[in-house]
């Protein structure tokens, strides 16, 4: 489906309730560093938007749960006995205590901890200890945990707190298709988020975090140490492309509507074939061999190919990235404090072998790429925080240069280096924003 | 880095096949539930003290940032794994943290080598202390060494701990030993980590 043209993000001006925060081609150090701004973002942008709270394949079964947070709200995803899904805020609606502690189970109801009330995992409050102390008027709906909406798009789940939202496919506008290409790479087979993840902590504010996923200036700088040892071992291997004058790739990025981008390098990534590319990862020449013996060299590329690293950075506002074959979810702590959870994923029904090289190519960004990201991170926040002085963040890369253009898709592109994720995004965030600010 | 760099063709290729890993997940099944230690896998006194001796030294290269010195303790086939999870999951079905085979681990030690790994710089600094060190025998050539560890950390002005429990496979070189299997499961795995892209 082609995307419909967006409006270009425009210079913003100074209007509002935020518009202090932003100047053409800027955006100001609070942004990262204010512990009330942090609470306002908490409160209105993630308590006014679709926020991602989890995949289908984590709760396969009637009555599977897991917990999650929305703006730090404590939630509680859940499978209903009748198989449709309900987010729940697990507040208890007597004194506030958490309904669930566990991170992840299979209960038809929560007992509140504290004084035993009851409810459904649809929100139903059933039972109240010695409730004749109530008096005969009290209204029972007034005890249901209050039930948030909630929607997926192919296996991708999203609550809103607020009911006021467009529905999802609408939000998603043009990270649909991208979505759906992600989705689609080994044809039938269905992603499964059923593989563990890998927890980051950092010290630092979860938009340094998301403006991080749609940056394609840093890869050749603040990866040098991978792509050193890549190189040195492998050749031409990954991203080395990154070598040359990288604006003049085909890599680009990309504006998908309301806030959400992407980094698209598979022109140069998947050029010829992905798996090809690939650097060596623990057991690659014996798991090669064994599909190459059962199924043919043909088809064991084939499937290797659709499950190398994607090649793609799809960033859906405010806190899902989807990184190579990750989906990594954004939970905001503090100001100052954000835990990055990256899902791993395999195929359903795919040979062992596939699935094995799936979680090992999975571990490889992270521990030799991630762990230098987030120290970026950290020391960005350590600058934003502690010299007042300076009051603002640059993000003009392209803004001026006349390099983007509407693809053959119908999205706006910039070269890969550009800010446009970052523009783009800060539109959004400023229009869920104010549109609170104004309720 | 010097030495331990540009092992092109490892001598030991691609032998993470899935049997490989159907032995590992066996390990961590021994492990998990071992009750006290049966007699006849006890060790001799003096394997049980080069075994310790062994560990030590260990800890002692990791604390002082000898990496390559480190590298050399680990056989052809080793592996260094950190598990995401502290159910003893299956490799095969389940991420982690670090699961590296020699090849994978060389490169670890060459990108914190090359002086632009900024995890890394400035270096976390380490104590490493391995206690409640059990030694079992696993045939002629080999023991298990099972041990809690408790690191201690600072990092750029931030001190933190980590703490966990190590799982060895060790074969007999001489008359001392070299690395097989060493399993680094920390005790939170499954919880937000800060930077752990030290060595533990
Ligand atoms: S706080 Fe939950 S029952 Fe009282
Ligand atoms: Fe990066």
């Amino acid at each position: 489906m082609p995307g419909t043209p967006m409006p270009r993000p425009t210079a913003p001006v100074s209007a509002g309730r935020y518009g202090h925060l932003f100047r053409p081609g800027y955006v100001h150090r609070d942004l990262y560093a204010s512990p009330e701004l942090f609470a306002a973002e908490m409160r209105h942008l993630f308590g006014n938007t679709w926020v991602y709270v989890g995949h289908e394949s984590e709760i396969p079964q009637p009555n599977d749960f897991v917990m999650r947070t929305v703006g730090r709200r404590p939630v509680i995803l859940c499978r209903k006995e009748d198989g449709g899904l309900s987010v729940l805020l697990n507040r208890c609606t007597h004194r506030g205590a958490l309904v669930c502690r566990t991170p992840r189970g299979n209960a038809r109801h929560f007992t509140c901890g504290y004084h035993a009330w009851t409810f459904l995992n649809d929100g139903r409050c059933t039972g109240v200890p010695l409730k004749h102390a109530y008096g005969s008027e009290y209204d029972r709906a007034d005890q249901n945990l209050r039930s948030i909406a909630v929607d997926a798009y192919r296996g991708f789940i999203f609550a809103s707190v607020s009911p006021h939202v467009p529905p999802l496919v609408e939000h998603l506008a043009g990270a649909r298709d991208f979505l759906d290409q992600w989705l689609d790479r080994d044809g039938a087979r269905p992603v499964l988020v059923q593989n563990g993840d890998m927890q980051f902590q950092t010290h630092a504010n979860w938009k340094t975090v998301y403006d991080n996923a749609g940056d394609g200036y840093h890869p050749p700088f603040s990866h040098t140490s991978m792509l050193r040892v890549f190189a040195d071992r492998y050749g031409d291997v990954d991203m080395q492309y990154y070598a040359k004058n990288f604006d003049e790739s085909p890599l680009l990025s990309k504006d998908l509507g309301r806030g959400h981008t992407t980094l698209d390098q598979r022109p140069a990534m998947h050029a010829e074939s992905a798996w090809r590319r690939q650097h060596v990862s623990p057991g690659r020449e014996a798991l090669e061999a064994a599909l190459v013996d059962r199924y043919g060299a043909e088809e064991a590329l084939r499937m290797l190919d659709a499950s190398t690293g994607s090649g793609l950075n799809l960033n859906i506002f405010p806190n899902l990235l989807i990184i190579g074959n990750q989906i990594q979810m954004l939970e905001p702590v503090a100001v100052n404090r954000t835990v990055v959870r990256w899902f791993s994923t395999t195929l359903d029904g795919a040979p062992p072998e596939i699935n094995a090289t799936r979680l090992r190519l999975q571990e490889d960004f992270p521990s030799f790429g991630e762990v230098d990201d987030t120290a970026q991170f950290e020391s960005c926040q350590h600058g934003l925080e502690d010299v007042p002085e300076l009051e603002w963040v640059d993000i003009r890369r392209h803004m001026d240069t006349g390099a983007g253009r509407t693809d053959t898709d119908g999205y706006w592109r910039e070269p890969i280096s550009s800010d446009l994720h970052l523009r783009c995004y800060y539109g959004a965030w400023r229009r869920i924003m104010e549109e609170a600010a104004a309720r | 880095m010097s030495d331990a760099r540009r092992t092109l063709v490892p001598p030991t290729r691609g032998y993470f096949d899935l049997d490989h890993y159907g032995t590992l997940a066996a390990l961590v099944q021994e492990w998990r539930s071992l009750g006290e230690i049966p007699p006849e896998r006890l060790p001799t006194a003096e394997d049980h003290a080069s075994v310790c001796r062994f560990l030590h030294y260990e800890a002692r290269l990791l604390d002082a940032a000898r990496l390559p010195e480190w590298l050399a303790l680990f056989t052809d086939d080793c592996v260094y794994w950190l598990p995401t999870d502290v159910d003893g999951a299956d490799p095969r079905k389940v991420v982690s943290w670090e699961m590296n085979d020699r090849r994978r681990l060389e490169e670890r030690v060459e990108r914190l080598g090359t002086g632009r790994a900024y995890s890394q710089a400035p270096p976390t600094r380490t104590t490493h202390l391995y206690a409640n060190i059990e030694v079992l025998t696993a045939g002629v050539t080999e023991v298990h060494a099972l041990c809690t560890f408790l690191i201690q950390t600072h990092l750029a002005g931030r001190v933190s701990q980590r703490s966990g429990s190590n799982g060895f496979v060790l074969r007999r070189a001489g008359r001392s030993w070299q690395i097989v299997v060493k399993r680094v499961s920390l005790f939170d795995a499954d919880l937000p980590q800060d930077n752990n892209s030290f060595t533990l």
